[in-house]
């Protein structure tokens, strides 16, 4: 573990040093949230929207863009930069874990979700927005959104460690990227339409925003909350437990 | 320095390594066979897409074993891929560094994955940086370093650990003249202080200068293997040659290749 550390904080700095990569992981979400509230606020005015619990319909919106942020991936663009210039064969010529590889780039995403999550939610703290269920609710949202941030990097990650190709792997993200939609985005799961209903049953990505929205809009609801983490925890054991094997497997 | 002994730095035992391609596998090394006794600068020469990359590959645990066997430090390189790499340093093709770490980020981080502890890997580092003459530049940032710089730098990266077998994989392609005399005396100093070096080349001139023995590998095959000098005498009597041939006449009677002069160029051609 204390070698995923030292890589851990090796990709800290590399992502401290490359400011125009961090910069539209906070950038682009703040714009969805901004341009999504400037559409829809007025159809679900604060006062009478039932599903808003008296917040403004930016409230509603936070969780999207926290995910958003979060989906970015970055660690998975850094690993096959990595592989195309030599620096990961380096790596796995030293006596480490192949774990430690992907561990530490995993523990950099989740350090850099968290101060992600904390800006945009102070961000939207200032414009008005309450988070219902309080400090505690504040500090479980951020590690929330940080853990989504190591799941979404995980899975990238697999797609760079399989083709070895920064084209690929940008395209992968592809793959992924819908499912941030398939979700209640604009409104709850039981106002959907039928089919976008079953759809966004069925999408995990679901049960990690009502967790979010439910922090923000209600005090602790556990029965919101628990889906969440239990989402980015089996997602996140699954994706760690492929990046192993694949790393392992590495030729 | 050549200091053979029992125990040899590197063996290698009908080595094969095959890839799985669409159209059956490639064979990329079909057999190698190799001896490098400890305390030697061994040049492992070839063409483009020979295998020595794969061979290097192979024996610094990169890549799997199809068939054969390997023992570097007297150790089993399939079997003990962990020890192995405790006694190994390496330098591939790539100079693969991080281009966002300074030099000194980079050469304290390598020390600290090999087990220094933090004193230890800060004073390693600044030894290291001071033998390949970095020092100067070690704060900054590798992405603004010359070609040269990074040879060096990578160089010094895989001797954090004071490896008993350094391999280094073509260290001075790209490098201008200046640069490869100064990459060179670092592979005679790491040599002296007692490291047995592997040097893959595509520079004759490179092997002539720095290797005690070397191996010519063509087509996954070795196909030969000795001193410079015996490499030599042995194409002047086989040949029966009137002059004293060049490691270049080795090469290209070893490979099957030959030259012919067009337009002013040298060509090479395969016979």
């Amino acid at each position: 573990m204390s070698q995923a550390w030292l890589l851990g904080q090796r990709a800290i700095r590399e992502a401290w040093r490359t400011p125009d990569a961090l910069i539209p992981t906070l950038f682009i979400p703040l714009f969805f949230l901004v341009v999504n509230v400037g559409q829809a606020a007025r159809i679900f005015p604060g006062r009478t929207t039932e599903f808003l619990y008296g917040q403004g319909y930016g409230a509603f919106q936070v969780p999207a863009s926290l995910l958003l942020a979060s989906s970015f991936g970055m660690a998975a663009l850094f690993l096959v930069e990595e592989i195309e210039g030599g620096y990961f064969d380096k790596l796995r010529a030293a006596p480490i874990p192949r774990t430690a590889i992907v561990v530490g780039r995993l523990i950099a995403e989740g350090t850099k979700g968290l101060f992600i999550a904390a800006a945009i939610l102070v961000l939207a703290m200032i414009f008005g927005v309450e988070i219902a269920s309080g400090v505690l609710g504040f500090v479980l949202l951020v590690v929330l959104t940080a853990g989504w941030a190591v799941v979404f990097a995980g899975l990238m990650q697999l797609i760079a460690l399989k083709t070895r190709s920064a084209a690929a792997t940008n395209s992968g993200s592809l793959i992924f990227f819908p499912l941030l939609f398939l979700t209640p985005n604009f409104v709850p799961r039981d106002l959907l339409t039928r089919p976008m209903e079953i759809a966004a049953t069925l999408n995990p990505v679901t049960y990690v925003m009502e967790a979010l929205r439910s922090l923000i809009l209600q005090d602790f609801v556990w029965g919101d909350i628990l889906p969440g983490f239990l989402v980015v925890a089996v997602v996140g054991a699954i994706a760690l437990a492929l990046n192993v094997r694949m790393i392992n497997h590495y030729d | 320095m050549n200091t053979p002994s029992a125990s040899p730095a590197v063996e290698a035992e009908g080595l094969v390594k095959h890839y799985p391609a669409k159209n059956g596998d490639i064979e990329a090394v079909r057999g190698v066979d190799l001896r490098v006794d400890a305390g030697e600068v061994f040049g492992f020469l070839g063409p483009n897409g020979a295998g020595k990359s794969t061979t290097v590959k192979m024996l610094t645990t990169l890549l799997s074993i199809t068939a054969g066997s390997a023992r570097v430090a007297g150790l089993d390189v399939a079997g003990e891929p962990d020890a192995v790499r405790h006694r190994i340093g390496v330098a591939l093709q790539e100079a693969g560094l991080d281009p966002r770490q300074t030099g000194r980020e980079l050469v304290t981080l390598q020390a600290r994955l090999f087990g220094l502890s933090a004193p230890d890997a800060a004073t390693r580092t600044e030894e290291l940086l001071e033998l390949v003459e970095l020092e100067d530049a070690a704060d900054r940032q590798i992405k603004g370093y010359s070609g040269g710089m990074k040879r060096r730098l990578d160089l010094a990266s895989a001797l954090v650990h004071r490896p008993e077998v350094l391999f280094l994989d073509e260290p001075t392609t790209g490098l201008d003249p200046a640069s490869r005399l100064t990459v060179w005396d670092e592979v005679r100093r790491i040599n002296e202080r007692g490291t047995t070096v592997f040097l893959t080349t595509q520079y004759l001139e490179e092997a002539d200068a720095l290797c005690d023995r070397l191996a010519i590998i063509d087509d996954g095959r070795i196909v030969r293997e000795g001193t410079p000098t015996s490499l030599k005498q042995d194409l002047r009597d086989r040949l029966a040659l009137d002059h004293d041939p060049t490691l270049d006449d080795v090469f290209l009677d070893a490979t099957g290749r030959t030259r012919r002069r067009e337009a002013g160029d040298v060509q090479e051609v395969k016979a």
